[in-house]
């Protein structure tokens, strides 16, 4: 028995060890590095200083840095009610099973196997003033990544556009796990389809809601190819995402420092993010059917 | 009748949805086929006239060709697809089917990092790879990804426990040590989650454009995604040939797509990718 189990050890990191690299290597260790990164002023090029903290003490009142939270936070909020909404009620459309609703499934999901930066070219081409197919079809020249109010709003319409059809798959999958028992009974007790949608379905469909949510909220707190793509940042910093920004500190103007602090910030912000969420839903998931 | 009249607002509300999906790429395609001078003096959504293959001639075997590109993203591909599957496969084994000292405390650990966002560690990785002399080489662009991933090692350890005791202890008895039994017993019952694993791990790094971005500067390494991107920076304006980009880069995922539509539908909803 020992020597079976001594050697299920050996096969074991044996086993392990090509991931070990992987996981320690690219993941663990650089979350120690970002950490030594941040507390020193760095341009690649030249011998580290050491800074302590105020690699944090300048991105933290720093306006830019500031407006870039601000701007990442509203983009999400932009992006994630509507996709949620869209993906939501697209799911309920193709959950009738109508003839050829596999092929509008197909239709809807296909942004999402695209290149996020190919997408955001081509919406760039799509919404440009004067050469743009929207403006066309309008007959009306709008300004829509140029202008400081429309940008934002833009890069995340085509956020939404490129992810409906992904969220509708998880609620068209949450759908399809609800037994019609629930629903058929709210019927013949007098329940209305709106009714039995907003006491039944939804309900029902919170573990998915929290998955769309979650993994949502993190993908696009992380948006970067779509604004790379369309605006670059501007007009004036308006779109200039959390993402951008440490892109930008660290690729373009080569402060690693600063941009390590700014990741360390992203990345402590995400987990607050996530660990709100989750007591959020398990508060509400209590009274949840079996 | 009255499943008539429910059936037709559905069909609406879907058709206009996949017409708003669908419309973006039809006009890139149409423009990709246009002269520069005909989309300069007409609007943009004027059907070309004459249809022109030179703004795609001009990206495959032109000054701007975007073969290169295609080859590396291929070969990226390849070897990412290749480690990852494979050391996430063997990970995955030894979570899943062996018992030893340290395994529960060290799946945790890799249970933790799912919660490390990519772009967090992006100053790190460069700066560690840039410390072992790998910027701007091929290994700098696979080696993050190559040595699996704690998501695809969570799906297949959960697929590896789901299969009978039974099987495993009937290939021991049989004399079959560990690396037999993955290859013969677990691998073949397995095919499903890796086929998988296999779409989604293809499109993610088809798609991949950050990371090449920093990693890799000029033209030696540049895959598809970085190279429309300074196609359109260098050319904006020059629509008609970045649409023909745009066009070429999406292609080769969109056919494989419509062939696989339906497992790579089910791919999504069980990793729940990205």
């Amino acid at each position: 028995m020992t020597a079976t189990r001594r050697r299920d050890t050996a096969a074991g990191w044996a086993f392990l060890a090509p991931s070990l690299v992987g996981v320690g290597g690219f993941l663990l260790l650089p979350v120690v590095v970002v950490l030594g990164i941040s507390l020193f002023r760095w341009d690649l090029v030249s011998p580290a200083h050491w800074a302590g903290l105020d690699n944090y003490l300048s991105i933290l009142t720093d306006p830019a840095f500031g407006r870039s939270l601000a701007v990442t936070a509203f983009f999400v909020l932009l992006v994630i009610p509507a996709q949620t909404a869209l993906g939501l009620a697209a799911a309920v459309l193709l959950d009738q099973r109508l003839p050829g609703s596999t092929v509008f499934r197909a239709i809807l999901v296909l942004p999402w196997i695209s290149a996020p930066l190919a997408l955001g070219v081509v919406w760039r081409w799509l919404l440009d003033p004067s050469d743009g197919a929207v403006n066309q079809l309008l007959g009306h020249r709008v300004e829509w990544l140029t202008s400081p109010v429309l940008a934002l709003p833009s890069v995340a319409a085509v956020t939404v556009w490129t992810n409906v059809g992904y969220v509708a798959l998880f609620f068209l999958a949450g759908l399809a796990g609800i037994p019609p028992q629930y629903a058929e009974a709210a019927r013949i007790d007098g329940a209305g389809p709106w009714q039995r949608f907003r006491r039944i379905t939804l309900p029902l469909l919170r573990p998915t809601m929290f998955f769309v949510l979650v993994t949502g909220v993190i993908s696009s707190f992380q948006v970067f190819d779509t604004v790379y793509a369309m605006t670059q940042g501007g007009p004036a910093g308006r779109t200039e995402v959390v993402a951008y920004a440490i892109y930008r500190e660290a690729f373009v103007d080569f402060r690693m420092g600063r941009a390590a602090a700014m990741s360390v910030v992203l990345f402590l912000l995400l987990i607050t993010v996530t660990v709100a969420q989750q007591s959020y839903f398990r508060r509400r998931t209590t009274y949840e059917m079996g | 009748m009255k499943i008539l009249r429910r059936a037709v607002p559905t069909y609406l509300a879907l058709g206009l949805g996949a017409l708003v999906i669908l419309a973006p790429y039809l006009m890139s395609v149409q423009t990709s086929v246009k002269t520069p001078r005909q989309f300069a003096q007409q609007p943009p959504l004027a059907a070309p006239d004459p249809v022109t293959a030179a703004n795609y001639a001009e990206l495959v075997i032109g000054g701007h060709t975007l073969i290169p590109p295609l080859v590396i993203t291929v070969q990226v591909v390849l070897v990412v697809v290749l480690g990852q599957l494979t050391c996430s496969v063997l990970a995955a084994y030894a979570f899943a089917r062996l018992d030893f000292p340290g395994r529960d405390a060290l799946f945790w650990v890799y249970l933790a990092t799912l919660m490390v966002p990519v772009v967090a560690v992006l100053v790190p990785r460069f700066v560690l790879l840039s410390e072992a002399g790998l910027v701007n080489t091929f290994w700098g662009i696979v080696l993050p990804a190559m040595f699996g991933s704690p998501y695809a090692i969570f799906l297949l350890r959960q697929f590896f426990r789901a299969i009978p005791q039974e099987l495993l202890d009937a290939a021991r008895i049989d004399g079959a040590g560990h690396r037999r039994v993955l290859r013969h017993v677990i691998l073949p019952l397995s095919r499903p989650i890796l086929a998988t694993l296999l779409i989604i791990t293809v499109v993610t790094h088809w798609n991949d454009f950050l990371w090449p971005l920093v990693i890799t500067s000029g033209q030696r390494w540049q895959v598809l995604t970085v190279a429309v991107a300074g196609l359109q920076s260098q050319y904006s304006g020059n629509w008609t040939l970045v649409m023909a980009a745009t066009t070429l880069a999406t292609m080769p995922l969109l056919v494989i797509f419509v062939l696989f539509q339906k497992h790579i539908v089910r791919s999504i909803t069980i990793t729940g990718m990205r």
